[in-house]
């Protein structure tokens, strides 16, 4: 038994899960799981989203490692397969080898493809616009402002934007195409139209993950995540703010 | 109403796709976007304050989430996270932003505030569901039962 792989293989399976976007608790389970099933006596690990300290100590031999976790994205098909596939090492009687192969097939797996997440961007908008009582053509506004915020959304990823800019930027382009849809006379409720495509910004996960985090001990995770959660709402706010105050002061009134 | 509910079903579903949930656990997680509005719905219709009906829904979606987890075996973030966006008061940040561009500070206050304590009621409910959970997992295997 080779303690260097097991502590490279139980990290690994940590930053896919970091990656993804579960909880601080989750990885750290997760990856003593892993490490105790392949017969390392005392590991330990601390994670928070945006590292992973990591060590085991195995017969007189301790051995640390730490991991950064530089990119995050929300993806919890592979944290749900990670999660199972370290809860059934011993039913299955995986080597090191075979694990490792597991994982990384887990991670090389494909999400939805773009052009299907943006489809479901712009019908969420729709529905979200109306959830909070909009008209059909509300709706029709949002699902095309879902559209092009989303592809925005995706482009700003590509170029590795930092999450709070591209989220001020899609925000503003949502505030600026709902004026514009109310001036052409497609919509009827700017209101409307705006909080149904700003719901697609909504830090969801991040308020999720900052509560869970908190009540399970790991205040710094909880703490980073609230304040990821509350900048991206400030975000928004600015975003959608900023162009409707510029329009409000240029053109005197929606 | 039923528009509301199916309305909710689909924009979790939509928000199922973009977090990658995938199989059964994406019908799983819509439903339970569903049923979070409908709780939500049916108690204020029933009367109650909007705080008071958030926080009942998050706890029937936490519920349901802690439930369904554990016979899919999957974590339970899953269901939560779907579930919980139509909740999210987007509304009454726009409506916090937009009085306070507007120069009346004293509304955007008031509903800054309340925007608050609906985010704040959402995650207490969550809090709680969690918190009784794992309380009777731990009393379970404490007395093997």
């Amino acid at each position: 038994m080779n303690i260097n792989d097991i502590l490279h293989l139980s990290t690994y399976a940590g930053k896919i899960m970091l990656e993804n976007g579960a909880e601080a608790y989750r990885v750290e389970e997760t990856m003593n799981k892993i490490s105790e099933a392949f017969g390392v006596e005392k590991p330990d690990s601390y994670a928070t989203p945006t590292a992973i300290i990591s060590s085991a100590s195995h017969k007189g031999e301790t051995k640390s490692v730490v991991v950064r976790i530089l990119k995050r994205s929300v993806n919890l098909e592979k944290i749900h397969r990670v999660n199972d596939l370290a809860r059934n090492i011993k039913n299955n009687n995986y080597t090191v080898e075979e694990f490792k192969e597991k994982l990384k097939e887990i991670d090389n797996e494909k999400r939805y493809s773009n052009k299907v997440t943006i489809l479901f961007s712009a019908i969420g908008a729709l529905s979200f616009t109306f959830l909070f009582g909009g008209g059909l053509k509300d709706a029709a506004a949002a699902f095309f402002i879902g559209l092009i915020v989303k592809f925005f959304d995706i482009e700003a990823d590509k170029i590795g934007l930092n999450s709070f800019f591209s989220t001020i930027i899609c925000s503003a382009i949502t505030a600026f195409l709902a004026i514009l849809s109310i001036k052409l006379n497609i919509a009827a409720d700017i209101d409307k139209v705006i909080i149904g495509s700003i719901m697609l910004l909504v830090p969801g996960l991040a308020i999720t993950n900052a509560i869970r985090d908190t009540i399970a001990g790991d205040l710094i995770s909880g703490i980073a995540r609230a304040v990821e959660a509350f900048l991206i709402a400030i975000g928004v706010a600015a975003g959608t703010g900023v162009v409707l105050s510029f329009w409000i002061n240029t053109f005197g009134g929606l | 109403m039923i528009i509301d509910v199916v309305s909710a079903f689909i924009a979790s579903f939509a928000f199922g796709i973009i977090f990658n949930i995938k199989g059964k656990n994406l019908f799983f997680a819509s439903f339970c976007g569903a049923l979070g509005w409908f709780v939500y719905k049916i108690s204020l219709k029933l009367g109650n304050s909007d705080t008071t009906s958030m926080f009942l829904a998050s706890i029937a979606l936490s519920t349901y989430s802690e439930i369904f987890a554990r016979i899919l075996k999957t974590p339970v973030t899953t269901f939560v996270v779907a579930a919980l966006i139509p909740l999210v008061p987007g509304g009454g940040m726009y409506y916090t932003m937009y009085e306070a561009i507007t120069g009346d500070i004293i509304t955007s206050l008031e509903i800054g505030i309340k925007t608050l304590a609906s985010a704040g009621v959402l995650s207490i409910g969550i809090i709680l569901v969690s918190t009784i959970t794992k309380a009777i997992v731990k009393y379970r295997r404490y007395y093997k039962i």
